[in-house]
């Protein structure tokens, strides 16, 4: 929680009102964004992002698993999101429970696509092993170690980072077995296909304040907020999901408009997390 | 008690779109399509509310879509135990319980009840029905609100539109949009979007919702109006 004396909730309005935030920012522009990649060994792929003092890992593990009796060509992926007390002592025990399940479930609707997988950032169909019967399961943990603001962009963007880090092993699936018999599978602990990322989208969130929004908010604008609005954008500019937080009302030709700035906003991220991303790459292939 | 209150089962289809771009819509290769219970691309399924569905609730309400049963019932307001500081804000709790043989596979929703997120996506078909039903529920108990909030959901399948989709349809759908608002100050206070959408369609699917909420709010504001009156008889 913020406390802001009168004072201070006056002076973050007025700026942004003027177009000048507390940290000298203008209402389009981002904190700084770091990447870093390959943070956990154990897992297939990792990246650690910070935008400003926000700070949250994203880990991706990938587990052989079967495949969904109704989409037999398709593997799984499921997105958690947990809040660390760390971040803030609100956090411990189960407070920071609501919050978690908030994200987790903004985070599906923004990446997952619709049920049958249609713009879906991640192409399930990559998943499979054997049709009907091996898919990779994917486990996407997203933990927040830092909260300034803005968690769910730098979710998404750790996530997206994660994904192009994240390599799953070849398998070779061993002929032979016949009907509803599992088939043996080979492992191969060397050779490892990379992801296709370019499909994953970003997350826009634009932070209501007073008449104007604003977009990568502190956790100090968070408060004065009366809305907030989260658009995930693939790189050719379509909608691939949409979630509202935040009890005020929006008239709809606002949302209509808030789409468009958006969709404007994440063309700079995409190129902006793209270089990052290879810039972490590099760094990790160095050491 | 209000439970005589009700109306008649009144559907809050919206306007069909400009014709132009009706015929388009049936040119498509997917003509012969027809939806599971037999209703038009842009046909809402009946509406039924009734008020006073809970005796010892401070106000309650039933609704019923089509298959799609909900009774919400409201407590209170009451003392906040948890609070230790005086707030000048109140609280709304809200807990949704699903019955085990509400959904085709036996208790789908209650054994995962910790799984809010599961919770969610057994729940999304339903939640612009229960959204509905509980504004009437807080209006029902006489709690001030700014506006009565009726939810509207579109299913995206291939290139039509569907609007109030059942289970069966969703299970199928690229995409999909729920809008809740409040009809009288034409404003949003949900929306949630999942799959790809182009900014037309979106549009579309938006103007499409809104005109179906406005509708669907006639007809909640109608069966309040019923309830009141026989309650002054």
């Amino acid at each position: 929680m913020v406390g802001l004396s009168l004072g201070e909730k006056h002076f973050i309005q007025g700026g942004i009102d003027q177009n000048l935030r507390s940290d000298g920012r203008k209402r389009d522009a981002y904190r700084p964004i770091s990447i870093e990649t390959g943070v956990i060994p154990q897992a297939n792929g990792s990246a650690r992002i910070r935008i400003g003092a926000t700070e949250v890992i994203a880990s991706v593990k990938a587990e052989l698993g079967r495949p969904n009796a109704l989409q037999p060509d398709k593997g799984k992926v499921a997105i958690f999101v947990d809040c660390s007390p760390v971040a803030e002592p609100m956090f411990e025990g189960r407070g920071g429970e609501e919050l978690s399940t908030e994200l987790s479930v903004a985070l599906q609707c923004c990446l997952l696509g619709g049920k049958s997988g249609a713009g879906a950032g991640i192409d399930l169909s990559s998943l499979i092993v054997a049709e009907g019967k091996i898919c990779w399961d994917l486990y996407i943990d997203g933990l927040v170690i830092s909260s300034d603001g803005n968690l769910l962009d730098a979710l998404g963007a750790a996530i997206k980072a994660a994904l192009s880090n994240t390599g799953i092993p070849r398998v070779q699936v061993a002929a032979g077995a016949s009907g509803d018999e599992q088939p043996e599978v080979d492992i191969s602990d060397e050779e490892f296909l990379q992801f296709d990322t370019s499909g994953v989208p970003v997350i826009v969130t634009l932070t209501k304040v007073g008449r104007h929004y604003i977009v990568d908010a502190t956790s100090e604008e968070e408060s004065q907020m009366s809305s907030a609005v989260s658009v995930s954008i693939s790189r050719k500019g379509h909608i691939c999901g949409l979630s509202k937080r935040g009890s005020a009302g929006l008239d709809p030709s606002v949302i209509s408009d808030m789409i468009s700035v958006a969709r404007h906003i994440s063309e700079q991220l995409i190129n902006k997390l793209d270089s990052e991303i290879s810039a972490a790459e590099a760094d990790e292939d160095e050491m | 008690m209000a439970s005589t209150g009700g109306g008649a089962p009144g559907t809050y289809t919206p306007t069909p779109t400009k014709k132009t771009q009706r015929s388009s819509f049936f040119s498509d290769s997917d003509v012969d399509w027809l939806r599971p219970d037999g209703r038009g691309f842009h046909q809402c399924r009946p509406a039924f509310f009734r008020t006073g569905a809970v005796n010892s609730a401070a106000g309650s309400a039933y609704a019923e879509f089509g298959n799609t049963k909900v009774i919400v019932s409201v407590f209170g307001p009451r003392e906040s135990k948890k609070a230790m500081v005086y707030s000048d804000v109140g609280r709304l709790n809200c807990n949704v319980s699903c019955t085990t043989f509400a959904t085709p596979v036996r208790g789908l929703g209650s054994d995962n009840k910790e799984f809010s997120s599961m919770l969610h996506k057994a729940l999304e078909g339903d939640l612009p029905v229960v959204i509905s039903c509980a504004s009437l529920a807080l209006a029902d108990a006489g709690i001030m609100m700014y506006d009565l909030v009726a939810g509207v959901s579109v299913s995206c399948l291939g290139r039509n539109l569907i609007i109030d989709p059942i289970l069966e349809e969703e299970n199928f759908q690229d995409g999909s949009l729920m809008i809740t608002c409040m009809p009288s100050r034409y404003e949003v206070t949900q929306l949630s979007i999942t799959g790809e959408w182009s900014t037309a369609k979106l549009n579309e699917a938006m103007q499409l919702c809104l005109d179906a909420c406005s509708k669907l709010d006639k007809i909640m504001r109608a069966c309040l109006k019923e309830a009141a009156s026989a309650s002054l008889d």
